[in-house]
């Protein structure tokens, strides 16, 4: 279930982050200088906010879904109803040809064969920010997984 | 080695030793052959596009007489407004069991049927039951069951344990869904709140859920009490009652204890649902069967699946008829039982890896999600 405190987190840690790494550009010069431990733990904060909103558009949380603008499913059907703990997805094996669409396919490729066909979702733009939510959780998930690409 | 550990060396020993195994008057053998569960004409086979294929699971007893049952499960019906593709589904395993000829002598229905225990749901499926005119019989799965703590259940379709003799084989039908320990008190969640968590397989609030108890313990005991050990007992549950992916709840967490009670009787089969998919396995004298689904199939576990088991084919994801079905089960004569899955497609079972679903899962390492719990 989601959490509404959540989005606000999201935003105070991603400008936590700006903070840290110097608002207006100077992110540009990254890597000059030793990361503090506090540029350590932003940094991570804002890869596993984005982890738990996959895992809650993954799960089917309404109010993730609306807060991203999306329609991921039309049936029922969430991610995770075919995928627990992202199971069966893969992403190791990706980029392969993918039998479904006959095709040398990508992760998000997939992903977006599955919004459409099996759930009768609405496709996701390949770099919308729910796209990249979905696959950080499906690669954070499957992260101690060997990368094997072409696997069938 | 921690309690998980520990029982996982258990049953690794167990499954090695096959000289526990079930008695060895029981034959298991496989085999595939056209069935006619379409008894429409040339309107069903039209319908369906086809007569499916069945794989059948034969056990033969020494001793006893004829009878065929049915198995459905796992419809998780939401209300038709949001979804028919699990009521069309639902309708066509029921005409199916309806339309077996010979009649079964009775249909076990063995939970899930609805999605989010939504009184609309079961009352759905309480209408599409109706189709089927044999004796029925239930037992609740845990999206049944944590809306209203299983109230609407057993007042629609009765309460259970329950247990029954039937043509020599004493059949006991148990609850293992009711015991999720309490974690909504404390948050004040809501009953929709406590549903939705307990309708996610890889939820991980309500924890290790899937339970005997001690009470059904006692009724085991009890029923069995008076019971030759060499003759045929079959219990029906939810969830398996061994340990296959606790994690999903693909166990019940006092399997040990089960194992123990019955370890004096020499012909138990457990036939249970919850893991939509083709399952076999053998703990001590007790076999196992899993049951499809007719909602969708679930994936197999990631660490692999019991020895035994021979995997289902990869379902098609983009036909949401594929991978999933019913199962009829048989005791012939002299008591012989078969056990066919009757999904709806060409091939059930998988002769090479590729083809399996599970050849992937060597080289996938999972981890639990992260979001539920904060």
């Amino acid at each position: 279930m989601n959490n509404p405190k959540r989005h606000v987190s999201l935003v105070a840690v991603s400008v936590a982050v700006l903070l840290l790494v110097g608002y207006g550009g100077s992110g540009l010069h990254a890597h000059k200088e030793p990361h503090t431990a506090e540029q350590l733990k932003a940094f991570e904060d804002v890869f596993l906010e984005q982890v738990r909103l996959g895992d809650d558009l993954f799960h089917g949380d309404p109010a993730a879904e609306k807060r991203m603008n999306t329609k991921l499913s039309r049936t029922g059907m969430a991610c995770a109803m075919c995928h627990p703990f992202a199971s069966d997805t893969h992403p190791h094996e990706f980029p392969k040809f993918q039998e479904q669409m006959s095709s040398f396919a990508t992760l998000r490729d997939m992903i977006n064969w599955c919004i459409e066909k099996p759930n009768e979702g609405e496709r996701l733009k390949d770099d919308s920010e729910a796209m990249k939510a979905l696959e950080v959780y499906i690669y954070w998930s499957n992260r101690h997984s060997k990368l094997d690409p072409g696997r069938h | 080695m921690n309690a998980l550990e520990l029982d996982r060396a258990a049953r690794q020993r167990a499954q090695q030793d096959l000289a526990q195994g079930p008695d060895r008057g029981t034959v298991w053998t496989r085999r595939t052959f056209l069935h006619e569960s379409l008894r429409q004409g040339a309107a069903g086979a039209a319908a369906f596009g086809f007569l499916p294929l069945i794989n059948t699971l034969d056990i033969a007893y020494a001793q006893g007489q004829s009878f065929r049952f049915a198995w459905v499960s796992d419809t998780h019906l939401y209300p038709r407004n949001v979804n028919t593709r699990f009521v069309d589904k639902a309708v066509r395993a029921f005409k199916e069991v309806q339309a077996m000829n010979p009649p079964a002598d009775f249909l076990i229905f063995g939970g899930d049927l609805a999605q989010l225990g939504d009184p609309v749901e079961l009352q759905l499926g309480a209408e599409l039951l109706g189709e089927i005119k044999i004796r029925k019989l239930f037992i609740p799965g845990e999206h049944d069951w944590y809306l209203d703590m299983g109230a609407t259940w057993n007042r629609m379709f009765g309460a259970s344990p329950w247990t029954f003799d039937h043509k020599g084989v004493r059949i006991i039908g148990l609850d293992t869904i009711s015991h999720a320990p309490d974690f909504w008190t404390s948050r004040k969640y809501s009953a929709h709140e406590r549903m939705g968590h307990m309708s996610v397989l890889d939820g991980t609030l309500g924890g290790a859920w899937s339970a005997v108890g001690d009470k059904q313990m006692q009724f085991i005991s009890s029923t069995l009490s008076n019971w030759p050990k060499g003759a045929p007992v079959i219990i029906f549950t939810h969830t398996p009652l061994y340990e296959y992916y606790p994690a999903w709840n693909f166990w019940v967490r006092d399997w040990k204890v089960v194992q123990e009670l019955l370890a004096p009787y020499s012909n138990v089969t457990n036939v249970h649902g919850h893991v939509h998919q083709v399952l076999y396995n053998e703990i001590g004298k007790m076999r196992s069967i899993g049951m499809l689904a007719t909602s969708w199939p679930w994936p197999y576990a990631p660490e692999g699946v019991p020895t035994l088991t021979k995997p289902m084919i990869r379902a098609d994801p983009g036909d949401h008829f594929d991978g999933v079905g019913w199962a009829s089960l048989q005791s012939g004569v002299g008591g012989r039982v078969d056990n066919e899955y009757r999904m709806w497609r060409k091939t059930v079972f998988a002769d090479a890896a590729a083809d399996s679903g599970t050849d992937d899962n060597r080289n996938q390492v999972l981890s639990p999600r992260l979001s539920d719990r904060l």
